[in-house]
């Protein structure tokens, strides 16, 4: 068997990508449901822990990218925290009324954003383009033109960002970043998105012309250079998920390490 | 002409092209037919029509490309392979085994053959990857330009169609490509529309000469043309051989005295530029001097460019860079390789007046010189035009002309030739040289060496991010008698 050869060795990379993807949209379905404070809270535990040992990112670039989730996490925890609706107060200085209530639901949404987070960035950092799209073609069977168009487009996107580093030093030298002010910076975006877009129509057309060339369109049936597969990493991958998610439950159902077990409900 | 087979030519009769949104016919009634083994060059100037021809003639217009077209009769090869201009826009995967594999996917070869064909082609065009998994990012354009000739063989072609393959190659990539071709096409038909045509003359024996207008003037074996056409040639900006020696016979050129270049106008010391946190150019203690015309050589990657966008300050740097002149922003210009990308207004007419603007220049002088600058520089008639719509000479002459319509004294240029046919190259060469007259200093990154010999007086040689020599050239002479 041809298998993808990763430069990714964790061995959440080997995982089936449509399991891995359908699963973890399922984990979201999954939480939107839950109002259990305490579920919540050790699942997010649970699934930052799963994600330290399983994540493809190097440390550095792992700890910002947590860093910015949990910032995320307060941010959408805050609104509710602060202006949420509660009859128990325990803070209140003009529009700020923070009760119990507010406050449980608030640290549940942020958990919930956390969770997600956690999640993301499991699959994205142990998910490669190609091997996903071969999958999507493979056990989804979607039509092999939208997948390829998603491939090609991604080889766009470091040419993009080459090419922003240049159209930015070419506005420097021409003296376009020095004109200050509102229209000034209106022109700059509108100068930006010009180029940028007009090259990337371009390339995109004779990227797709290239491909007809090789005899893309022609064909219904193809053959696959990777074959993507079921293999033993996909029932350690569900296990793990099913027993965190079935884990959290039972420990909070034996343990409850808050009192708030339904955050919808209004008093305690 | 005697033919390999005696099957029927392929070729269309009585082509009728016409393009959206205009009104004229683009071909009217042109007829070109081709038998199997024939290699065919096809030349003309820039916007003639020779890759268009070559896009019917391979099916990509009408099927790909949707053109209306009318023929007579077209007989168009079910296997072909296409080989195009750029080298960026041609894969569709991020990996060189990806890629190829992606043409057998397409032809339901089955998967565990494969592997092997895979490595066959990158042999077939002699590209030595460590793995064949190797991201095509990594690859210099010459090599991607090979990965697309693989790619194309594994469409098992009769016919090769090459529509300007090396005009964004370097000579070393040129020159390796054409070895490529020349190896894998030995019993294949060969179509090729080029401008640099050194490395493929002795490899056609068909040439196919184009006007302005899309018409076919000549056709024929090479020699024939060659003889009779010479004129038309260098008419159209091609690349021929000995063009150089005809165009600047030795001895038109100015000989220059060592003793006028000596008072310096740039000096860096301890000088570094990086790319990211890498050191990508160093240098200890290094001077241009005032009226030099510095040509900057060296290898892709060797760090030409980051060399002349470090003395810019457009990366970061470290270390000393003393500018000898009254105002670094007004006396200091740069000109990028794509000219698209310093575009800044939407016409040709306030591209060329955006450096007075800026410069708070008044308005009638202003008008007195865009007016000279776009007559100047052959601009005049497309003034009202969008910068993106001229053609690739006029985008280059426009970005030229507007970083220097306000007089700086020291202008940078990476590889600003490149890309350009023979006739767009002479005039930017004789502007350049017209401005070093005038006391002009000119720094300039580029691949010819042609320019470095007939026009530059100094010539310095990159290799791995470090001078490794700093040569005058043969304009520079010790004049008798001036020392005494």
């Amino acid at each position: 068997m041809n298998s993808y050869l990763n430069p990714n060795q964790k061995w959440l990379a080997r995982v089936n990508p449509t399991l891995k993807f359908l699963t973890i949209a399922a984990i979201f379905m999954i939480y939107l449901f839950v109002h259990n404070f305490n579920v919540m809270l050790v699942s997010s535990f649970a699934f930052f822990i799963f994600y330290l040992f399983c994540n493809g990112f190097s440390r550095k670039l792992s700890f910002w990218l947590v860093t910015m989730t949990f910032i995320l996490s307060v941010f959408s925890a805050s609104a509710m925290v602060f202006f949420g609706k509660g009859t128990h107060m325990l803070f209140e200085w003009h529009f700020m009324t923070i009760s119990i209530e507010s406050m449980t639901r608030g640290l549940h949404l942020g958990l919930r954003t956390f969770v997600y987070g956690m999640l993301g960035l499991i699959f994205a950092s142990t998910t490669e383009p190609v091997p996903f799209f071969y999958s999507c073609m493979q056990q989804l069977r979607i039509p092999p033109k939208y997948a390829y168009s998603f491939l090609a487009a991604f080889r766009l996107i470091p040419i993009m960002i080459e090419e922003y580093r240049i159209i930015r030093a070419a506005m420097k030298v021409r003296g376009m970043s020095e004109e200050k002010g509102l229209l000034a910076f209106y022109r700059r975006v509108k100068r930006y998105a010009i180029i940028l877009l007009a090259q990337a129509i371009r390339r995109a057309q004779r990227i797709a012309v290239a491909m007809e060339a090789k005899q893309f369109s022609m064909v219904k049936k193809r053959t696959y250079y990777y074959k993507i597969g079921f293999s033993r990493y996909d029932l350690i991958f569900t296990t793990l998920i099913l027993f965190i998610i079935i884990g959290a439950w039972i420990f909070s159902s034996y343990v409850p390490l808050t009192p708030y077990n339904n955050v919808l409900e209004r008093s305690y | 002409m005697m033919s390999l087979t005696n099957s029927e030519p392929f070729g269309v009769t009585d082509l009728r092209l016409v393009f959206p949104k205009e009104k004229d016919l683009f071909f009217k009634d042109l007829t070109f037919q081709y038998h199997q083994g024939e290699k065919i060059l096809f030349l003309g100037p820039s916007g003639c029509g020779k890759s268009t021809l070559l896009q019917v003639l391979s099916g990509l217009i009408p099927n790909s490309i949707e053109i209306p077209i009318k023929t007579r009769e077209s007989r168009i090869p079910k296997r072909c392979g296409i080989i195009f201009q750029d080298p960026e826009t041609q894969f569709c995967m991020p990996y060189a085994d990806e890629e190829i594999a992606f043409v057998l996917e397409n032809q339901q070869v089955a998967q565990d053959d494969m592997e092997d064909m895979i490595d066959q082609y990158l042999t077939a065009v002699g590209l030595k990857l460590h793995h064949r998994h190797q991201l095509i990012s990594t690859l210099s354009g010459g090599m991607k330009q090979r990965l697309a000739v693989a790619s194309v063989l594994a469409l098992k072609p009769d016919i090769l169609f090459l529509d300007e393959p090396t005009a964004l190659l370097d000579p070393k990539g040129t020159e390796d490509l054409w070895k490529t071709v020349q190896t894998v096409s030995k019993d294949k038909t060969l179509i090729i529309v080029e401008h640099k045509i050194d490395h493929v003359i002795d490899y056609v024996d068909r040439i196919v000469l184009f006007n302005f207008n899309g018409q076919i003037i000549a056709d024929g074996p090479k020699e024939m043309i060659f003889n009779q056409y010479r004129s038309e040639l260098r008419q159209y900006g091609i690349w021929y051989p000995g063009i150089w020696e005809e165009t600047f016979p030795d001895g038109e050129i100015l000989k220059l005295p060592q003793e006028f270049l000596t008072e310096p106008c740039l000096i860096l010391k301890d000088f570094k530029a990086y790319r990211g946190k890498q050191v990508k150019f160093e240098v200890s203690q290094f001077q241009i001097n005032k009226g030099e015309w510095v040509a900057i050589v060296g290898e892709n990657g060797a760090g030409k460019s980051t060399f002349i966008e470090g003395i810019m300050d457009l990366i970061k740097t470290k270390g000393d860079r003393v500018w000898k002149v009254k105002n670094e922003k007004n006396d200091v210009s740069f000109v990028f390789q794509n000219p698209e990308y310093q575009f800044v207004t939407d016409s040709v007419e306030e591209e060329m007046a955006f450096g007075l603007v800026i410069r708070g220049v008044k308005e009638e002088e202003i008008q007195l010189k865009v007016n000279e600058a776009l007559r100047l520089f052959n601009l005049d008639h497309v003034r009202h035009l969008h910068p993106f719509q001229l053609s690739i000479g006029q985008k280059r002459r426009l970005s030229v002309a507007s970083s220097i319509i306000h007089k700086p004294s020291i202008i940078l240029l990476d590889e600003p030739t490149f890309g350009q046919d023979a006739r767009n190259t002479f005039s930017l060469l004789r502007q350049f040289e017209r401005m070093r007259e005038e006391g002009t200093t000119l720094i300039m990154v580029t691949h010819e060496e042609e320019i470095v010999h007939r026009f530059a007086t100094r010539e310095i040689m990159i290799h791995n991010g470090q001078i490794k020599s700093d040569e005058r050239t043969k304009r520079v002479v010790q004049l008798e008698g001036v020392n005494t």
